[in-house]
């Protein structure tokens, strides 16, 4: 599976490389720091404070993982790649949430989606992904762009005026293209904001003692990704390097072809942390996995899987894998299931979950009495199951029979 | 007809219909309850969402930190003042930490959804939901967030909590000239949004008991006259409260 990423990016990388940066460059170390930031001016008082209130909700929310090894973990990732001293006006909150993203509000609220800690596979990445959303709340980036909507919508609304006024034909028409161009012009300050957000991450990344080289690799993964995805929909192929009009991000393709370009060739020896970020992830590895399962898209889950397996397989991945096919649920699939759980089992026969997906499909595919023999296993592992009574109640059938 | 342009048309409504009450303003009581004033009853207050800003010339809302600041002020101290006409005791609620804090998160946020559905759905013309047709028509009020509302901090020592939302949004200058401009063309653009609502809920079995929505109030929540005036539209014929003798205070 790496192999095939690699393949990939280096298509991807040498495509875009030549068409759109010509020479390669480093990005550039970021602007030296200037001090804990205070909003100034009444709409940058006014996001702020509005960013405060979210906060407040966020603080509070059901969503929110409030794991604090995991807290601790991520933001001392966040303060590697961007220093201490820009990371101490940063609030990180996890939020299980199972899509690749992570945000950043003016007031200098980060939420980090938990579908982005399952996707990246070492520090260097998170950090890269992190220091990204970093550079929005150095370069003030909300408040610009807000700026940016509040002018163009002015313009509109004016302009709205006067075909009206006008009550012509043409004057609607102008008002029209007008319209089309204002919006693709917001489309693209938006592009340009996350190129800048992209050097910028890069440019800490750069500096820090992770391996920059990372940064291209989160987005290489993220093209296979939405390839596998295509495929196991068959559907086409999305292109990754063309510009929609309305894309509020470049396309992946130039993200990674340019971030592998900008990334310092000195730093191509560091290290990436992929030990402690697995480690770190652990404990949550089987939650993140099972929430990306229940997204119901077979391509791009099955891809991460084999893609966290490429190291060998554990146990928690081969439970993830027949859950995935589990819940597919054509007779192939539930054979297939079984297979996977039965692997599971025999590396760790105390993990309850194999033996209830090994039972479940088992008697799915007509091997009732072995079957039931795993899921009375699952039932002495697990007395207290919320699905205990359930399940005894099929175990027990074949008893009775 | 000529294209009269969908999206000129969309975007001069855009402005609009952001209030979708707009110069509406209703109440209802669930039936059968009724609260006598000084009955010795309970009220609890969570902290009261409050946005305050300005809309530009295109109809975004502009937050301001200080306006937002002084409302909040204004209204917590009108609402203070307003006790005694209301009747009963009414307590703001314990800041709460931890779990507690969750519980209020999303006890707030689903008093939020339920009292916008009855505003959406119930209170003004438009999309009706197909379960509530009956209660629509036969004028029936029933709305509930579930008992579990009881669980809130404070909630073991009160019998009602009181839910406020409160947002403002004062016409920019340009947003005024673009009014003035499009009535000339015959166009009517809204300047401004003044909209809020308070719901009582009954914290033993968590039923809305009373909500008052308000597409668009008066009195200026800036300044502390205008904070009294706002709060006393905002729980309008509140159950139990001392009605103001209107026929006697006009001349």
């Amino acid at each position: 599976m790496m192999r095939r990423t690699g393949v990939l990016a280096a298509t991807a990388v040498t495509l875009i490389t030549s068409a759109a940066i010509g020479q390669s460059k480093i990005a550039p170390p970021p602007p030296p720091y200037a001090g804990a930031y205070q909003p100034q001016g009444i709409d940058e008082i006014g996001l702020w404070r509005e960013g405060d209130e979210d906060e407040r909700t966020l603080a509070n929310s059901p969503i929110l993982l409030r794991d604090e090894a995991l807290n601790n973990y991520v933001k001392r990732v966040l303060c590697a790649a961007v220093g201490d001293d820009r990371c101490r006006s940063v609030r990180l909150y996890i939020l299980r949430v199972p899509l690749f993203n992570a945000s950043m509000a003016p007031n200098g609220t980060m939420r980090v989606y938990s579908g982005l800690l399952l996707r990246v596979r070492n520090e260097a990445e998170l950090a890269m992904v992190l220091g990204h959303e970093f550079g929005h709340f150095e370069q003030r980036h909300t408040l610009a762009d807000w700026k940016a909507r509040r002018s163009s919508s002015d313009l509109l609304s004016w302009a709205a005026v006067f075909a009206m006024l006008g009550n012509t034909y043409q004057s609607y028409s102008n008002f029209d293209s007008l319209q089309l161009s204002v919006y693709g012009r917001l489309a693209h300050f938006n592009r340009d904001q996350e190129r800048e957000a992209d050097a910028l991450g890069l440019g800490y990344l750069n500096r820090s003692a992770l391996r920059p080289q990372a940064a291209s690799v989160v987005w290489q993964n993220l093209i296979a990704e939405q390839e596998a995805s295509a495929l196991a929909k068959g559907v086409r192929k999305p292109n990754f390097n063309k510009v929609a009009f309305f894309a509020s991000h470049p396309p992946s393709g130039e993200r990674a072809a340019i971030l592998a370009a900008f990334a310092d060739p000195v730093g191509a020896d560091r290290e990436n942390g992929v030990t402690r970020y697995a480690a770190a992830l652990a404990p949550w590895l089987p939650t993140f996995l099972d929430d990306q399962i229940k997204l119901n898209d077979f391509g791009a889950s099955d891809f991460i899987i084999l893609s966290l397996a490429e190291n060998g397989w554990t146990a928690p991945l081969l439970v993830a894998r027949g859950d995935l096919y589990r819940a597919r649920g054509n007779p192939r699939d539930l054979s297939q299931a079984a297979e996977f759980y039965g692997k599971a089992v025999e590396m760790d026969a105390k993990l309850p979950d194999a033996q209830r997906g090994l039972g479940l499909s088992l008697i799915k595919t007509g091997r009732r009495t072995e079957g039931q023999a795993a899921l009375r296993q699952y039932l002495a592992l697990k007395p207290n199951a919320s699905d205990a009574a359930m399940i005894s109640m099929l175990a027990q059938v074949a008893r009775g029979q | 007809m000529k294209i009269l342009s969908r999206a000129v048309a969309a975007f001069l409504v855009a402005g609009c219909i952001l209030a979708p009450a707009t110069g509406q303003e209703r109440t209802a009581t669930k039936g059968g309850f009724n609260l006598a004033p000084q009955s010795g009853k309970t009220i609890l207050v969570f902290r009261p969402t409050v946005r305050v800003g300005a809309q530009s010339t295109g109809g975004l809302f502009e937050p301001n930190a200080d306006w937002t600041d002084q409302a909040r002020r204004n209204i917590d101290d009108a609402l203070t003042k307003r006790q005694q006409t209301l009747g009963n005791k009414v307590i703001t609620a314990p800041v709460s930490y931890g779990e507690d804090a969750q519980l209020v998160e999303e006890y707030s946020a689903l008093f939020a959804a339920v009292s916008r559905s009855v505003i959406q759905y119930q209170f003004f013309v438009g999309i009706r939901l197909p379960t509530k047709k009956r209660d629509n028509k036969a004028d029936v009020f029933e709305w509930s967030l579930g008992s579990g509302v009881g669980a809130l901090p404070g909630a073991k020592n009160a019998d009602y909590a009181l839910f406020i939302y409160n947002k403002d949004a004062y016409g920019s200058t340009g947003r005024k000239m673009l009014q003035f401009a499009a009535a000339l063309g015959g166009v009517g653009v809204k300047s401004g949004e003044h909209a809020g609502y308070a719901g009582l809920v009954d914290l033993k079995t968590g039923d809305l008991l009373w909500l008052n929505a308000d597409g668009a109030m008066g009195g200026d929540v800036r300044g502390v006259d205008g904070a009294e005036k706002r709060v006393g539209q905002l729980l309008e014929e509140f159950p139990g409260s001392v009605q103001p003798n209107l026929a006697a205070a006009q001349p």
